[in-house]
């Protein structure tokens, strides 16, 4: 049991570690005025209209169920994640906790209000963002959400559960 | 069912007010409690020590024996009980099931305690206040026992409910064979919430179809039931009812309606035996009581869990958006704490320059207008010092 939590704990690492990596490489990210509409200044990786401004995208796999594809442009990024959902207790807690997130999109400026299709959330940092904020600490964030998605499920679902036992212990009590 | 208390707090309530009254009052209260459920209170000053009580509910059991509506166990149950204090009104106010005349001149013996203790009350004999002290105790107990019958007036209603089922596992206990055997009774105590009790040869068994409104209160119950079977098998729990989920219908529900069987949260059985039901005493009551708030106990379970969940990731969405916070080049200076809505609510004050220097402009030309008045200034200004607009290169429109 504790070799298999051992092995978990690392291959999930080794995934942020990548995820990591390749968010420090893709996030250098530019001012590019849109080459369509005059005066415009777009995100490219959402519009694409021009494929000279797109690299190729990254999909970083750690199962079926877990995913993250990076898309980059000249002067946009945009990181779509996919939740481990093992039963439908976990597929609930997680559809339920990003439909919270993503209502409450203001709060946090590079996420987006509507996942890339596939995808369980999806995150559009600009140029701008990286103006504004430290890009490690940006990356720190991304890749921190994610690990705490995953945390608050699993703690979520075991809440649930034990929460579950508590009641029909009482319940059943009152026959006792 | 839709409350664990058994005693209606309105009517409680109620009933409390117009007994402790210095004088009479003239009550004409209608209360309708969780939909199926209408209490009717007439208290007048020309009758000081009667209340009448009326109760209607909407009692549906086929293939139970009635009197105007009500079942005959309750009026038994009610006349064993109640003897003393209330009285039975033959026959019932229109629209009602059943109708009582509450005597609280049964029940005002502690007020006349009270009004003793006032007139004996010397503090210069010690007799007397031996005398005060011993009455106020017996006014006390009288009063908790008045209060006490009360309360059980109060929870009319959910004898009325239990005296039915109570009567089924009676008539098991007993051995007596007047229900048939293996035919489901389907009792609905709420709307849209029946249940079925079927007697077989050593036991009867209670199944509870269960129906949910959206599928994440069908896993968060479902849980529930899993642990119910779960503890069900343990040595700790075996006196406890065997409790069994199935998410298609029991064989004991072969032939009843399609429409009672279509479920989304499957089918809670519980199997009572003789000893779940021993006498008439305390044991059947509680075995009734726990039978009758199973829907009630799943959906507060349900409820809560759903606001534990809530509580959790608005805690989760506060911390993220806080280290986000750290990850702004100004520190997070900007963040503004707003009592409504989130608690936790940035807010970024960024202005373009263009934006800053019409300001500044602006500020600039009111300073100037508001001392120097020239005839034709406006004009001029509207012709030659207007400030030209500046679009930011920043902007632009998100497409989804």
């Amino acid at each position: 049991m504790a070799a298999s939590n051992t092995l978990t704990t690392m291959t999930s690492r080794l995934y942020l570690t990548c995820i990591r990596n390749t968010l420090e490489a893709a996030m250098c990210l530019q001012n590019f005025p849109c080459q369509e509409v005059e005066r415009h200044n777009k995100p490219e990786v959402e519009l694409k209209t021009s494929p000279e401004l797109l690299l190729n995208p990254v999909l970083i796999c750690r199962n079926e169920a877990e995913k993250c594809l990076i898309e980059t442009s000249i002067n946009s990024l945009r990181i779509s994640i996919k939740v481990k959902q093992a039963n439908e207790l976990e597929n609930i807690l997680t559809k339920r906790f990003l439909r919270f997130l993503s209502m409450r999109a203001e709060a946090f400026q590079v996420l987006r209000r509507k996942p890339v299709q596939g995808y369980d959330i999806s995150f559009l940092v600009t140029n701008y963002h990286c103006e504004d904020m430290h890009k490690n600490k940006l990356i720190d964030f991304i890749v921190q959400f994610m690990e705490d998605i995953d945390k608050e499920i699993y703690e979520l679902k075991l809440s649930v559960n034990t929460r579950g036992k508590l009641v029909a212990t009482e319940f059943l009590k009152q026959f006792l | 069912m839709a409350f664990f208390d058994k005693a209606s707090p309105a009517l409680k309530e109620i009933l409390l007010k117009l007994y402790r009254a210095e004088k009479p009052l003239e009550i004409d209260h209608q209360i309708y409690e969780f939909g199926s459920l209408q209490y009717h209170i007439q208290a007048s000053a020309s009758e000081p020590h009667h209340v009448y009580l009326s109760v209607s509910t909407s009692l549906q059991s086929p293939g139970v024996s009635t009197t105007d509506g009500l079942q005959n166990c309750t009026l038994q149950s009610l006349r064993r009980l109640y003897s003393d204090a209330i009285e039975l009104i033959e026959p019932p106010n229109e629209g009602y099931q059943l109708t009582l005349r509450i005597k609280f001149s049964e029940l005002t013996q502690s007020k006349g305690l009270v009004l003793l203790i006032r007139l004996r009350f010397c503090p210069t004999s010690y007799v007397c206040i031996v005398l005060t002290c011993y009455d106020f105790c017996l006014c006390l107990i009288c009063s908790d026992e008045c209060v006490k019958i009360i309360t059980d007036i109060s929870s009319l209603q959910a004898m009325m409910v239990s005296s039915q089922l109570k009567e089924m596992l009676w008539n098991f206990g007993s051995q007596d064979t007047s229900y048939g055997m293996h035919k489901p009774i389907k009792l609905i105590y709420h709307p849209g919430e029946p249940f079925y009790v079927i007697r077989l040869a050593q036991k009867i068994t209670v199944i509870f179809p269960m129906r949910f409104k959206e599928n994440s209160d069908v896993i968060i119950a479902t849980t529930l039931f899993q642990e119910l079977m779960d503890l069900g098998c343990l040595r700790k729990f075996a006196k406890a009812p065997p409790c069994t989920w199935s998410p298609i219908p029991p064989p004991e529900l072969r032939g009843e309606p399609l429409e009672d069987l279509s479920t989304n949260g499957g089918f809670v059985s519980f199997d009572i035996f003789s000893r779940h039901i021993d006498g008439r005493g305390s044991k059947l009551d509680k075995t009734v009581w726990n039978l009758l708030n199973f829907y009630t106990y799943v959906k507060q379970h349900v409820k809560c869990t759903r606001g534990f969940i809530q509580r959790r990731m608005r805690k989760k969405v506060e911390n993220l958006s806080e280290i986000l916070q750290k990850a702004m080049l100004t520190g997070g200076e900007h963040i503004q704490k707003t009592h409504k809505g989130h608690r936790f609510r940035k807010k970024l004050i960024s202005r373009s320059t263009s934006k800053m220097l019409r300001g500044k402009c602006a500020i600039f030309f009111n300073k100037i207008r508001s001392r120097i008045k020239i005839q034709g200034f406006e004009k001029f200004r509207r012709k030659w010092l207007r400030v030209p607009k500046f679009y930011s290169l920043r902007r632009y429109t998100k497409l989804d």
